[in-house]
C-alpha cells in the first residue's frame, strides 16, 4: 500500500515553496544568461547572445574545457578498468574475505572530498609526485570508484555463478568466460557506470583545487572569474554546463530504461514458458 | 543371461571412466563415502538415490567443479582429479538450465565448439545436427527467454552433446518437465545414447526413469553406493532394504524365521510364507514382494488380509489391503479387476514363492 498524504493548503504552499526554492535560481541564471546588457538582476533588458559568444571566444575557458573533458574521459576510463576488476574480483570471492574487501572499496565514500584533498596532495608532495592532470585524474579516480564500484558490483552479482560453471564446462578458461559470458551482460550497466564517473569529474570542484598543478579544469576557471568580474558570461558557462549535464543524464535514463523494458519483456516470457 | 556372455563383454569393453575411493567433506559434513565405480565405454549409467544423497556432488567431482576430499577420478586411464572443469573432455547437463541469456539458441550451442575454435563452416553444420538430434530444427535464432520449459532443456542436451564428449553428465535434465515431454524425451535421450556412442552418466531420484533408461544402476544413499547392477538384477535381487524399498514399488515385511519348508517358510508367529530361496536361514529377515508377484483369492489358502482400497491404473488395478497377521498392508498389483473384491472384502493373500526374496534384518 501506499503512503498518501492528506492534501492541504498548507502541504501544497510547502511543495511549491519547495520548487520555487530548487528551480527558480537555476532559471534565473540560464534567463539572465541571455541577457543584453551586463547586469545580474532584474529589470530584464532584452535578449542577445553575446555573453555566449564572448564565453566561447574566451582562451582560458576553452582551455579549462578541454583540460577537464581530458580529465573526465581519462577518470571515466580508469574508473571503468579499476572498477570493474576490483568489483569482479570481489563478487567471486566468497564469504567473509569477499565482504571485507567490499568494504575497503567502498570506504573512501565516507571521506568528505576536503579530506580527501588534503590526503592526497601529502601524499603526492610527500612522494615528490609533481601536480598535473595526472594527479587530478588519480585524485577523481579515488573519488569516483566507490560509485562505479556498487554499480559494477549490482551488475556482475545477478549472473549466476552456474552460468559460469556451464561455460568452464564446454572449454572457457578463466579468461573467455570473463570476455565472452560476463562483458556482454554487464556491459551497458558498466558503461552507463562510466558516464557517471564523466559526469562527477566533469564539475568536480574541492579535491580538483588541492591536486591541480598549473592548468585549470572548467570550475576553477568559472571560479577564479567569479573572483575578477561578475557579469552573464558565468551565466552563460553554467547554462553550458547544465544543457551538457542535462543532455548526458537524459542519455543515460532513456538507455537505462530501455534496458530496464528489454530485461521486462524477457522476464516476462520466461514466466509465459 | 549367462554369466560367460557377462564376463566375455567385460573383458572386451574398455574401463572409460574410473571413481576410486572418493570421499567428500563440506566442513564436518561428510557427503561422499568411498564411492567406487567403473564406467564402461558407451555405457548408460543411471545414480538413483533420494534427494541429498550426493548424486550432485559425485558428478561435480567428475565434471572437475570439486576437488574431492579424498579419491581420484581416472578418465582413460589418466587422472584428472586436479584438472580443472574446462580441460576434461567431459560436458554437463546442469540441474537448472544453464542457458546463456544474451546468446540466441545456435549461439548458446555453437558455444563449446567456438571456445574450441572449429572453423565456421562445420561449426553451423554440428549445430544444426545437434538442434535436429534433439528435434528443435530451425531454433538457431530463438532466444533462450522465448523457449518452452520442455524446448529449453533441449537445447541444454544439444549445447553438450555438440561438443562430442567422451563422458555426457546429465544432472535431474527432466526433473523440471510434466510427465509427457517427460516421457518424449527419455526416448530421445535413448536414442541419442544410441546415435552418439558416448558413455552417460544419468542423474535421478525417480526410480521409474532409472528403470526405462540404464544399462546400469547406481543407487545412493547418504553417500554411499548401496548397490551397482544391470536394472532387472536391481529389481529382482535387491540386496539391501533400502534398495529394494527405492527401486520399484515394494512390499517389504519384517518376519523372524522360525523354520524352513520345501517352498514356504514358518515364522516364529506361525504363519507359512511361500518362498524359495536357497540363502533361508532362521532369524530375523526382512521378505520383500513386489507389487505385481502378489495374487488375491477368495478361495484359496493364504495369508488373512482385508481389502482397503482399490485404484484402478489403466493397464492394472492396485489394491492396497490390510494384513493384521504380517503386521503390515499390503500393495498388490493385478492385470485385471477381480471380482467380488470390494472394499473391507476378506481376501487371501499369497504371492510366488519364485519371486520374493530375503534379505539379512538387524535387530
Ligand atoms: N556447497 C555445499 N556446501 C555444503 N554442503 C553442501 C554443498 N553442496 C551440497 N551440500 C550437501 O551435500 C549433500 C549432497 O548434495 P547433492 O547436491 O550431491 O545431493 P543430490 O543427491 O544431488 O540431491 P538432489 O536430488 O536434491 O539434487 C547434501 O546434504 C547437501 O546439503
Ligand atoms: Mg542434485
Amino acid at each position: 500500500m501506499q503512503y498518501q498524504t492528506r492534501r492541504s493548503i498548507p502541504t501544497l504552499l510547502t511543495t511549491i515553496g519547495a520548487l520555487a526554492f530548487l528551480f527558480v535560481p537555476l532559471f534565473i541564471v540560464i534567463l539572465f544568461s541571455f541577457h543584453a546588457t551586463d547586469a545580474l538582476t532584474p529589470p530584464f533588458e532584452g535578449v542577445s547572445l553575446r555573453w555566449y559568444r564572448e564565453v566561447l571566444a574566451d582562451d582560458a575557458v576553452r582551455d579549462g574545457l578541454f583540460t577537464s573533458l581530458r580529465v573526465a574521459v581519462l577518470t571515466a576510463v580508469t574508473t571503468l578498468i579499476f572498477g570493474t576488476a576490483a568489483a569482479y574480483g570481489v563478487s567471486r570471492t566468497a564469504g567473509r574475505a569477499g565482504a571485507a574487501y567490499a568494504t575497503l572499496f567502498l570506504l573512501p565514500i565516507a571521506m568528505p572530498g576536503l579530506i580527501l584533498g588534503v590526503a592526497l596532495l601529502s601524499f603526492f608532495s610527500n612522494r615528490s609526485i609533481s601536480l598535473s592532470t595526472l594527479t587530478v585524474v588519480i585524485a577523481h579516480t579515488v573519488f569516483v570508484a566507490p560509485v562505479f564500484f556498487i554499480v559494477a558490483r549490482t551488475a556482475l552479482d545477478r549472473i549466476d555463478e552456474a552460468q559460469l560453471e556451464a561455460a568452464a564446462d564446454l572449454g572457457a578458461t578463466p579468461g573467455y568466460r570473463f570476455r565472452k559470458v560476463i562483458l556482454p551482460q554487464v556491459l551497458p550497466v558498466l558503461l552507463a557506470g562510466a558516464a557517471m564517473a564523466f559526469v562527477i569529474s566533469f564539475d568536480e570542484f574541492i579535491v580538483t583545487f588541492f591536486v591541480i598543478g598549473n592548468e585549470s579544469t572548467l570550475p576553477l576557471v568559472i571560479f577564479s572569474r567569479l573572483r575578477r568580474t561578475i557579469d552573464p558570461s558565468i551565466n552563460a558557462i553554467s547554462s553550458l554546463l547544465l544543457f551538457l549535464n542535462l543532455a548526458l543524464w537524459l542519455a543515460a535514463l532513456l538507455y537505462s530504461l530501455r534496458l530496464e523494458a528489454r530485461r521486462r519483456r524477457d522476464a516476462l516470457a520466461q514466466v509465459q514458458g | 543371461m549367462a554369466p560367460t556372455n557377462e564376463a566375455e563383454h567385460k573383458a572386451f569393453a574398455k574401463t572409460q571412466l574410473s571413481i576410486q575411493h572418493l570421499t567428500h567433506r563440506y566442513g564436518d559434513d561428510e557427503v561422499l563415502s568411498d564411492i567406487n565405480l567403473d564406467v564402461t565405454e558407451g555405457e548408460f549409467i543411471t545414480f538413483l538415490g533420494p534427494s541429498g544423497c550426493g548424486k550432485t556432488t559425485t558428478l561435480r567431482a567428475i565434471a572437475g567443479f570439486i576437488t574431492p576430499t579424498e579419491g581420484r577420478v581416472l578418465l582413460d586411464g589418466d587422472d584428472i582429479t586436479d584438472l580443472p572443469a574446462h580441460k576434461r573432455p567431459v560436458n554437463m547437463v546442469f540441474q537448472q538450465s544453464t542457458l546463456f541469456p544474451h546468446l540466441d539458441v545456435g549461439q548458446n550451442v555453437a558455444f563449446g565448439l567456438e571456445v574450441a575454435k572449429v572453423p565456421k563452416a562445420e561449426r553451423e553444420k554440428r549445430v544444426r545436427e545437434a538442434l535436429s538430434l534433439v528435434k528443435l530444427e530451425g531454433f538457431e535464432r530463438r532466444r533462450a527467454t522465448q523457449l518452452s520449459g520442455g524446448q529449453r532443456q533441449r537445447v541444454n542436451l544439444a549445447r553438450a552433446i555438440v561438443n562430442r564428449p567422451k563422458v555426457l553428465l546429465l544432472d535431474e535434465p527432466l526433473s523440471a518437465l510434466d510427465l509427457k515431454i517427460r516421457l518424449d524425451l527419455e526416448v530421445e535421450l535413448r536414442r541419442v545414447h544410441r546415435e552418439l556412442g558416448a558413455t552417460f552418466i544419468y542423474v535421478t531420484h525417480d526410480q521409474r526413469e532409472a528403470l526405462a533408461l540404464s544399462d546400469r544402476i547406481a543407487v545412493f544413499n547418504q553417500g554411499r553406493i548401496e548397490q551397482l547392477d544391470k536394472a532387472e538384477v536391481l529389481y529382482r535381487e535387491p540386496n539391501s532394504q533400502f534398495a529394494a524399498s527405492f527401486v520399484g514399488d515394494a512390499n517389504v515385511f519384517a518376519i523372524d524365521i522360525a523354520s524352513i519348508g520345501d517352498a514356504t517358510v514358518t515364522t516364529t508367529d506361525g504363519l507359512e510364507l511361500p518362498l524359495i530361496t536357497d540363502q533361508a536361514a532362521v532369524g530375523p529377515h526382512w521378505l520383500v514382494v513386489r507389487p505385481e508377484d502378489v495374487r488375491f483369492d477368495t478361495d484359496t489358502a493364504g495369508v488373512e488380509a482385508t481389502v482397503m482400497d482399490a485404484a484402478f491404473r489403466g493397464a492394472s488395478v492396485t489394491y492396497r489391503a490390510e494384513c493384521s497377521a504380517l503386521g503390515a498392508s499390503i500393495k498388490a498389483e493385478i492385470p485385471d479387476e477381480i471380482p467380488g473384491t470390494t472394499i473391507g472384502r476378506q481376501v487371501q493373500v499369497s504371492w510366488s514363492g519364485q519371486r520374493a526374496r530375503l534379505l539379512p534384518r538387524q535387530v
